[in-house]
């Protein structure tokens, strides 16, 4: 079947078996698959071809070039231990997701954002507090850019 | 390898009448139970199957006085978004429980109802909560009582050929809530459960009594919760006593939970109600 979508931005039209899945843990555990489906994360290793007809997918290779994004990645890399290269993708997507939401995300938002990547690499609250000191430096960068 | 036909009805009277023409065609919203449950890649669906997310009659919301009524579609994040204090607690502490946010993007509250292989998590709690389903069939509507959605042999029931098209909850509040998740799986499996109690408390009286266990199979005794509803909470406890064991014996010794944690989780949420 053909599913027309928008991935990145860029329209699509993939010829798809109708029962096909992205291989990955298939079960939305590991978060490795995690899009943004209409404006929703997404394990996308939950979603046949078929249901995502219609649909604008955004995948973390188009956020990774925002500041946004770059801010998160510089956060991860000053880290003792930075996110594995198996999940980094993964958790970078939800804690933009997150921030988007909410700027000032607190302690439990942010465990409850990095439940959606089931890695156990990284110290948490140790992710935790580079997100959170990360969060405002942003703050503060916006802050100051609004002011200008 | 089965090739799935794959419909996309954009009415509930579309979907209503795939359904009379075939019974066994599979409806699929969120799908997080339908492909999660499965371990390949290539997924093994119904011979036909219906994609009835983007129907947006199953997505409207609308509140009156009295209650709320959701389209079945209506997603768990989309429920948790609505303006604070419109779901009756503890409808939105358990919804948050389930699963994570990017689970919950997608699962709906009517797939929550409609798995066959046992209950969600969301089933006892409408239960106690005397929510209703509106069913949808060619032979037309009807509104039914989220209680109906169990069998006579405790197992999840579904008319066949029919859509639940949208829930409605009522909008009251309950001053004891007494909810407990057992098992560590998301999807209906041996292990888990989810115990509700809730009552209403009025001085010394209790109103409006409900306890449900739901997991493969569910339980609940509506005769005996209008027994206790309207006892006075001072009898002491040989009354308490009395209740745990007719609720006990009512349960007896089935394959599908622990007749033990059963009596311990009635035991705690009697012993809270009456102290």
């Amino acid at each position: 079947m053909i599913v027309d979508i928008t991935v990145n931005g860029l329209a699509r039209h993939l010829q798809a078996r109708s029962d096909s899945l992205l291989p990955d843990c298939l079960a939305g555990r590991c978060g490795r698959c995690l899009v943004f489906m209409d404006g929703r994360l997404t394990y996308s290793c939950l979603v046949p071809a078929f249901k995502a007809r219609g649909s604008v997918i955004l995948s973390y290779e188009a956020l990774a070039s925002l500041p946004e994004t770059q801010e998160i990645e510089t956060a991860f890399s000053a880290m003792e231990s930075p996110p594995c290269p198996f999940c980094r993708k993964a958790k970078a997507l939800v804690l933009y997701g997150l921030l988007a939401k909410n700027p000032n995300p607190c302690e439990t938002e942010i465990i409850e954002a990095l439940s959606m990547v089931d890695c156990p690499c990284t110290d948490h609250y140790a992710l935790i507090a580079a997100i959170a000191r990360m969060a405002v430096g942003r703050n503060k960068r916006i802050y100051s850019r609004e002011n200008k | 390898m089965r090739i799935s036909e794959i419909h996309y009805p954009s009415t509930i009277q579309e979907t209503v009448t795939l359904l009379s023409a075939n019974p066994a065609i599979l409806l699929l919203a969120g799908g997080t139970e339908i492909v999660g449950t499965q371990t390949a890649r290539v997924i093994d669906l119904a011979d036909q199957v219906a994609c009835i997310s983007r129907i947006s009659e199953l997505r409207k919301t609308m509140r009156t006085e009295q209650f709320i009524e959701l389209g079945a579609c209506t997603t768990l994040t989309g429920l948790l978004s609505l303006s604070k204090g419109i779901l009756p607690e503890p409808l939105p502490s358990l919804i948050h429980s389930i699963a994570n946010p990017a689970v919950r993007n997608s699962a709906t509250l009517g797939g929550n109802l409609c798995v066959k292989r046992g209950f969600m998590d969301l089933w006892p709690l409408l239960s106690c909560m005397e929510a209703q389903v509106e069913l949808r069939a060619e032979s037309g509507t009807r509104w039914a009582s989220v209680s109906h959605l169990c069998g006579a042999d405790g197992r999840p029931y579904l008319p066949e050929a029919s859509l639940i098209a949208r829930i409605r909850i009522p909008i009251y509040s309950y001053n004891f809530v007494f909810l407990r998740k057992l098992g560590s799986s998301s999807l209906p499996s041996p292990d888990r459960a989810c115990f509700v109690c809730l009552a209403n408390l009025s001085g010394d009286k209790i109103v409006d009594f409900r306890l449900a266990l739901s997991g493969v199979k569910a339980f609940r005794l509506k005769d005996l919760e209008m027994t206790v509803s309207g006892r006075r909470r001072n009898t002491g406890k040989k009354e308490m006593g009395a209740f745990v064991a007719e609720y006990e014996q009512a349960f007896g010794s089935p394959d599908w939970f622990d007749s033990r944690v059963f009596s311990a989780l009635v035991e705690e949420s009697f012993e809270r109600l009456y102290s």
